[in-house]
């Protein structure tokens, strides 16, 4: 597996009014990469996402993913050069039901989405299933997605993100809500993911246990402006780190 | 184009707008204020007219007839908003989009036969009193007196709109209401009462309007249809709850109008909706509503 | 199973009619049928994408116009003019669609409506080429299909046609990804999905059958009016699919039957039809939101499963 830059991030800037929510931000992820990004609340984090996936255009900078410039795609352009995002907010079809919700992601990769004739409930069946199963999601197969408890949302989220057979993919959160257990077995999965099929990921957490526990590189955010970079241990002896998560270090 | 037919177009078209915006203002607070788009609007509106036309029948011997009919109708409108908000729209509140437009839709079907069972068929005419019966002469160019006494109404429902949302409380409320439901009912304001004020407001505006109308030509059914799209049309352009944006519109929307008369006359309308359809597309909000993702 | 059973039994029923009602009622039946598949097709755009258009008469009116037009001033076979309607009908809403699908909720419902109105104004002043108000007189239906009954067996094998179409679309991976976007339109561009072109697809086909309803109307009726256009006409299909309930693929056909119904009996003995309806709609939106399968579905075979918001949608 080439360790090439997948993703290059050159100074980044973007403001709502007068708030300066990401501030002359570049980051770089090269393929097969598990990193976090961290900083309090407000810090921009998910803001740095909306622009790494086409929510909003930036000010200035540049964004480029697998080489191409896709800075002001839209974001089903972005998601089908092959980045997925897993909401912080779970963001799912309530009224479909777990099974519909995943398989949407996946007849939308597969490009059958225009299929306007074949009964939808014979195709990806197989697939479908698999991501269930990989996720733990499969006793839930037919509850309604709005009536799940938070903990398999969450699950959900990431199993419509992986239904795009993503290069990279953004988890904003991935473990909010859930039990100890359901977080390690939560991370052990995504970990996998990372190793077995070389899927480069980002997070963000505020669980610090979940980030210096699987995380191999940090970035640490701060009003919109990247103040720390580095291996867990690096960013853990940082100063300026230190001073930002004073009282929040969990 | 010699410039008394311009002037008079001019005039002709302002008066035009100041009758829509008495019309759209109500409509634009509503929505901007509730949410909730009032298909009946000029339903209501035409009821007013046809009110004040049976008040005035009553007094026509005397001179004040029409000066006492067209507030007393503006009241009995408030008196049937209230009923209305009471009865129907405060139970669509908490529903969806949908539901809502169909509840005014079928208060338009609804009021449309009501008017047909009490007032009947036939057109009615308000005989203008003397006052306002012949020609003004602004520099040398005859004006329909009663067009500047639409122009004169109109003026002082903006200002008195804007007053009121400006500079006395309940107006703030009303304002700080468009901005964030919420943070309003978190400060203990009911906002059940502020949306029955602001409803029965704007029907006694819309109410007060019609009886305006109703010695400008006849009144007749289905006069309502016609009107509430041109209103749709302003509120759209000029922007949902916004005052300056309601004036604005129904002044183009009479502008047009009355211009298009004089090079295209079947195309008036089409114009206007050719507008509407512009602003919608490249700026939802409107000229001077408040951006949002659409 | 029981649900095929059940449909095959109405058809059933629908296919030996003529034997036991008056032609009158056949007459009705036509109606219910055209207008029913008017509705099912606004259902497209309503209970599946989620959208309120509040100018889909307008598609039913140009399919009426070209069909009566082709038939009146060159005496085209109606069997060619109906797909040729639908490609009008088509072709319309894909330059209006492509506006209104820029937008969403409220402003979506009044760019539809805006739009709706420009085309029966159109076809109200463009008096050379429509005759504009005094409408197209004289659309005479093929020697073969003279008769209410002959006609009525046409209406029910084209509707028939037409529905199954309309319900393969629906239960496809392109009707999925409708409710997709009905359900999270943000969600489903971040799973792929262009929904503004999605949106767009699905706007012409639902005009196209609305095209398709209209140009069966124009024979039937013997004459068409640009009244066919209009925002008034444009509630029609609204009122039927909330009687009938945007639940489920039959709710705006149920809608039909109830509303036509009605109609037919009502306008016998008032001509205060407008008050009627506006009543029942009102009753309707208060007391039984989800309409008739939403009562059917509530009340006979209990909840299904809690859904979040108030409102149930197709699920």
């Amino acid at each position: 597996m080439a360790e090439e830059v997948i993703l290059k991030v050159e100074k980044l800037n973007k403001a709502f009014g007068g708030l300066k929510a990401t501030n002359n931000v570049s980051y770089q992820m090269r393929t097969g990469e598990l990193s976090a990004i961290i900083g309090p609340n407000g810090a921009g984090k998910s803001t740095f996402f909306n622009l790494l996936t086409g929510y909003h255009f930036p000010d200035s900078g540049n964004i480029f993913f697998k080489g191409v410039n896709i800075t002001y795609w839209p974001p089903h352009k972005i998601t089908r050069l092959g980045i997925a995002r897993a909401f912080q907010v779970s963001n799912l079809y309530p009224r479909l039901t777990t099974y519909e919700n995943v398989r949407q992601a996946i007849l939308s990769q597969q490009k059958k989405t225009l299929n306007l004739f074949t009964p939808a409930h014979r195709l990806a069946k197989k697939e479908t299933q698999e991501l269930l199963e990989i996720t733990g999601l499969s006793h839930q197969t037919n509850m309604t997605a709005g009536n799940l408890p938070q903990g398999d949302k969450k699950r959900l989220e990431l199993a419509i993100a992986l239904g795009n057979k993503p290069d990279l993919v953004f988890l904003d959160e991935p473990t909010a809500g859930m039990s100890g257990e359901e977080t390690h077995e939560t991370m052990e999965l995504v970990k996998r993911l990372n190793e077995e099929i070389g899927l480069t990921i980002l997070f963000t957490e505020h669980d610090m246990s979940v980030v210096f526990g699987y995380a191999r590189r940090l970035t640490v955010l701060h009003q919109g402006t990247v103040i720390a970079e580095g291996t867990p241990e690096e960013v853990r002896a940082n100063e300026d780190a230190q001073r930002v998560y004073l009282g929040e270090e969990a | 184009m010699d410039i008394t037919l311009l002037m008079s177009q001019c005039m002709s078209g302002l008066s035009q707008g100041m009758m829509l915006f008495l019309i759209a203002s109500g409509l634009s607070l509503i929505f901007g204020v509730m949410n909730i788009l009032n298909f009946a609007h000029a339903s209501l509106w035409l009821v007013g007219a046809y009110f004040c036309h049976s008040i005035w029948f009553r007094m026509q011997d005397y001179g004040f007839a029409l000066w006492l009919s067209i507030p007393l109708a503006g009241l009995v409108l408030a008196g049937i908003g209230w009923l209305i908000e009471v009865i129907l729209i405060r139970r669509v509140y908490k529903r969806e989009l949908p539901e809502q437009l169909l509840l005014t839709y079928a208060m338009v079907l609804i009021i449309g036969d009501v008017i047909k069972i009490s007032w009947g068929v036939e057109d009615r005419i308000i005989v203008r009193p003397p006052e306002v019966s012949g020609p003004v002469f602004f520099f040398g160019i005859p004006i329909d007196s009663y067009f500047i006494f639409v122009i004169l109404v109109g003026v002082a429902v903006a200002i008195g709109l804007w007053l009121f949302l400006q500079k006395t409380k309940y107006g703030h409320i009303v304002r700080a209401a468009v901005f964030s439901r919420e943070m309003v009912s978190a400060l203990g304001i009911p906002i059940p009462r502020i949306y029955t004020g602001v409803f029965v407001l704007g029907i006694f505006i819309a109410g007060t309007a019609g009886a305006v109308q109703a010695p400008v030509g006849s009144i007749t059914l289905g006069m309502d249809m016609a009107v509430i799209i041109q209103a749709f049309c302003v509120v759209v352009i000029g922007g949902f709850g916004s005052l300056l944006g309601t004036l604005v519109g129904s002044i183009i929307v009479g502008e047009i109008y009355a211009f298009s008369i004089l090079f295209w006359p079947q195309g008036a309308l089409a114009l206007i909706f050719i507008v509407t359809a512009i602003i919608l597309v490249v700026r939802p909000w409107g000229l001077f509503g408040t951006p949002m993702r659409v | 199973m029981k649900k095929y059973l059940f449909l095959g039994l109405i058809y059933a029923l629908a296919l030996v009619l003529p034997l036991f009602i008056g032609e009158f009622w056949i007459h009705v039946a036509v109606e219910i049928l055209i207008l029913g598949l008017f509705a099912v097709s606004f259902n497209m755009i309503f209970g599946y994408m989620g959208q309120l258009s509040f100018g889909h008469a307008a598609y039913y009116g140009v399919g009426a116009y070209v069909t009566g037009m082709l038939m009146v001033k060159a005496s085209v076979p109606l069997a060619i003019c109906l797909p040729l309607s639908m490609i009008g009908a088509g072709i319309c809403a894909l330059i209006i669609g492509y506006f209104c699908v820029r937008l969403t909720g409220i402003y979506f419902a009044i760019l539809t409506m805006a739009f709706g109105q420009l085309i029966y104004y159109i076809i109200f002043k463009w008096y050379s080429f429509t005759r504009g108000d005094d409408g197209l007189q004289g659309i005479i239906a093929p020697p073969l299909l003279f008769t209410v009954n002959a006609y009525y067996y046409f209406t029910l094998f084209i509707a028939t046609a037409a529905l199954i179409v309309m319900w393969y679309i629906s239960e496809s991976p392109f009707g999925y990804t409708m409710r997709a976007i009905r359900d999270n339109a943000d969600r489903t561009r971040f799973i792929g999905i262009n929904v503004r072109k999605y949106m767009l697809i699905n706007f012409v086909i639902a005009g196209m059958f609305a095209g398709l309803a209209g140009a069966l109307w124009g024979p039937f009726n013997r004459s068409i009016a640009p009244d066919l256009t209009n925002w008034h006409h444009s509630g029609t299909p609204v009122f039927m699919t909330v009687i009938g309930g945007p639940f489920g693929f039959f709710g705006p056909m149920i809608g039909s039957v109830i509303y036509t119904f009605l109609m037919a009996f009502v306008t016998g003995f008032t001509e205060y039809w407008p008050l009627t309806i506006g009543l029942v709609i009102i009753f309707v939106v208060l007391f039984v939101p989800g309409g008739v399968l939403g009562f059917y579905e509530s009340k006979i075979k209990g909840f299904r499963s809690k859904v979040p918001k108030s409102e149930e949608t197709i699920p």
